[in-house]
């Protein structure tokens, strides 16, 4: 689409054919617009670019090394201080896939069926509350999220820091990710399906959960795998609910987890180099992990969309 | 069919995690030598978490990493996410034990007096453990010179900029028969607030007298170049022919830097453990019984006790409501406080405790319940 717009104004008037007047003739003073427009664009698109390149290739000259060492994939940090080298990132990578798992189980039933409603069902006073809290909670900082259940978690209800807390900041903050997306699938949904299901007298619930709901599927699977990807590299609410340990934890509601994140900021300040390479290591291979997401999210989205 | 879908990637991601559970090792004792010779140490099953002062996380991890060599049942987790956070959370139940550079404050700030509150969450008296000795090293980089003196008003001028190259008269005289280059002075300070600064500026204001006229304060109030972190200044000084600051006895260490010898006035002390932990017995304790909060003395003439350092405590329950937490605390305490674990410290840049002290600390630890 693009590509012709600017084709169209780069193109010199074809001979013969007469300029069509709303354009009217090719002036000098367009042209240098013209050429503006499209090196602003350019260099727009260019200084966007240089911190991409620049944090990849950084954390994977720094990191790299320690990615290609099995150990990395097998064991945890149990018994290794800042100054030795060895250990892995097992116990960080489980406890960031399993707190993200967690919260997408949370979050995604609540977040869709809330979409539905908005979408579906809601009018009037009710549904107008319900999509201005959503857009509230979207702009929440993840570390209200963190704040607001550190004080009805541990405060209030004067539990302890477990996983479980840090999963409950986390739906925090991917549930109104999901509302949004989701409402916005189920609102492409042409309303001549639902009509067309109506028509042959199939219930509302069933026009929706056959029609609406697989229609929009790959849409939805794409934004909560897009949502989950960000709540897995969110650290503050983590920092405040979920202190590191060095060990393998898989409890959600006793003892501490570690995480990739807060793995990076254990040793973020250390000046020993064995420190800082697994700081580099977990950059990268939280990266990875959250590329990898948004690969199968563009994979999920390319490959089950509703033919016709 | 397609609402299976979302059920096969959430069966996907859980089967995936469930296999790296499975393959995940804590072991990483490399090739299985270092198991005998556990001698006396008490051994716990189970987790316990400390959170506080980032000066002792080296020495905690250390601690907490040949204790698991021994009993590979037990974890032990530090969070260095500072003395306050450390106490607050300490106070709020979080913790096990507390890791702090100053001892629980008596007095009331923001409200709330720190001994009070966590001898409620107790339900027994707090009591402030010294565990860790963390000496600052006035560190420079002078080629050709290796044996420096600096006397605390010296030292204070150098700081606050009035000494500007190190052939002033005044360094001389201090420095009797060494050659002093005439390269300028440039000093690196801690841009970011810092305890370090803290501990140093009231040094400098307990021992210089007239010749530092700022107050104690973690943000430095003086003029030279910041850097960021101890990391940052002692690159500064290493990189810089002229340079000093003041940075933890590892991090000169560690980059070779020369260490200033300190005279408060009882002759030129060279730091070493030694010095530290006779500067340690020195500070007088004014706590009650087993509470051995430490007041050190900067200004301190004795010979032989290096004088700028800071002392980290482990802040604990007298008696815990839970006994076997009490267990764990204990088990874990005596093994850091033991000689061979604090020897090891000297090595990484921190002091051991000297006996004396010691014997007071392990009878406090023994006496937790």
């Amino acid at each position: 689409m693009s590509s012709a717009q600017v084709d169209h104004a780069a193109a010199p008037p074809a001979a013969g054919v007469p300029t069509p007047s709303a354009f009217g003739e090719k002036s000098g003073g367009r042209a240098v617009k013209d050429v503006t427009a499209r090196v602003v664009m350019w260099l727009a698109f260019g200084i966007a670019v240089v911190p991409l390149v620049w944090i990849l290739g950084s954390t994977l000259v720094k990191g790299g090394h320690m990615l290609v060492d099995s150990v990395w994939w097998t064991n945890s940090q149990s018994g290794i201080t800042s100054r030795r080298v060895g250990g892995g990132a097992v116990h960080a990578i489980q406890g960031t896939l399993i707190q993200a798992a967690v919260t997408a189980a949370m979050s995604v039933p609540v977040g869709v069926l809330t979409a539905v409603y908005l979408v579906e069902y809601g009018r009037g006073r009710l549904a107008r509350t319900v999509s201005f809290m959503v857009d509230i909670l979207t702009g929440i900082p993840s570390i209200v999220a963190g704040l607001f259940i550190y004080a009805l978690w541990v405060t209030t209800l004067g539990f302890q820091r477990v996983a479980f807390a840090v999963t409950l900041a986390l739906a925090m903050l991917m549930i109104p990710t999901i509302v949004r997306s989701t409402e916005e699938m189920l609102k492409l949904v042409p309303n001549e399906l639902r009509e067309a299901s109506y028509a042959l007298g199939v219930p509302k619930w069933k026009t929706i959960m056959k029609i609406v709901v697989p229609t929009a599927f790959s849409g939805i699977v794409t934004g909560v795998l897009l949502g989950l990807a960000r709540v897995m590299g969110e650290t503050a609410p983590l920092i405040i609910l979920g202190p590191y340990t060095k060990v393998i934890a898989t409890d959600l509601f006793d003892g501490l987890m570690a995480t990739l994140p807060t793995m990076i900021n254990q040793d973020r300040t250390e000046a020993l180099q064995p420190a800082l390479d697994r700081v580099w290591g977990a950059s990268l291979t939280l990266i990875l992990l959250v590329f990898m997401l948004n690969l199968l999210g563009r994979f999920v989205g390319r490959f089950s969309k509703v033919k016709g | 069919m397609k609402n299976l879908r979302f059920g096969q990637f959430a069966g996907l991601a859980l089967v995936g995690s469930l296999a790296l559970a499975g393959c995940g090792s804590d072991d990483n004792s490399g090739s299985g030598g270092a198991t005998g010779g556990a001698g006396d140490v008490a051994c716990f099953e189970g987790t316990l978490n400390a959170e506080g002062s980032s000066a002792q996380k080296n020495a905690f991890e250390e601690a907490a990493a040949t204790y698991n060599e021994m009993c590979p049942g037990a974890t032990v987790n530090y969070n260095p996410t500072g003395s306050g956070t450390g106490i607050k959370q300490f106070i709020a139940g979080q913790v096990d034990f507390a890791g702090s550079d100053s001892a629980l404050k008596t007095e009331e700030k923001d409200g709330i007096v720190e001994t009070d509150a966590a001898a409620e969450t107790c339900g027994s008296p707090a009591w402030n453990i010294p565990m860790v000795t963390g000496p600052i090293a006035i560190s420079y980089n002078l080629p050709g010179v290796d044996d420096l003196t600096l006397t605390p008003d010296v030292a204070a001028e150098i700081f606050d900029g009035k000494i500007t190259t190190w052939n002033d008269p005044k360094i001389a005289a201090v420095n009797a028969g060494v050659e002093l280059p005439a390269t300028d002075i440039k000093v690196f300070f801690r841009s970011d607030e810092s305890g370090t600064t803290e501990n140093f500026t009231k040094y400098l204001k307990a021992a210089g007298g007239d010749a530092w006229s700022y107050d104690p304060a973690k943000a430095w109030p003086a003029s030279g170049e910041g850097k960021e972190k101890s990391s940052g200044v002692s690159e500064g000084v290493k990189s810089t022919e002229g340079g000093v600051t003041y940075v933890e006895w590892s991090y000169a260490k560690d980059n070779d830097l020369g260490i200033a010898k300190i005279d408060n006035g009882g002759g030129a002390v060279e730091l070493t453990g030694e010095t530290v932990g006779k500067a340690v017995e020195a500070a007088a304790s004014d706590g009650e019984g087993n509470d051995l909060r430490l007041t050190l003395d900067y200004a301190t003439q004795e010979a032989g006790a290096y004088p700028i350092l800071l002392v980290t405590y482990e802040i604990v329950c007298s008696q815990y409501a839970d006994a076997e937490t009490a267990t764990k605390v204990k088990a874990f305490l005596t093994h850091m406080a033991s000689p061979e674990v604090q020897q090891g410290l000297e090595e990484i840049g921190y002091a051991p405790l000297p006996s004396s002290v010691e014997e007071k600390v392990t009878t406090a630890i023994d006496a937790i319940s």
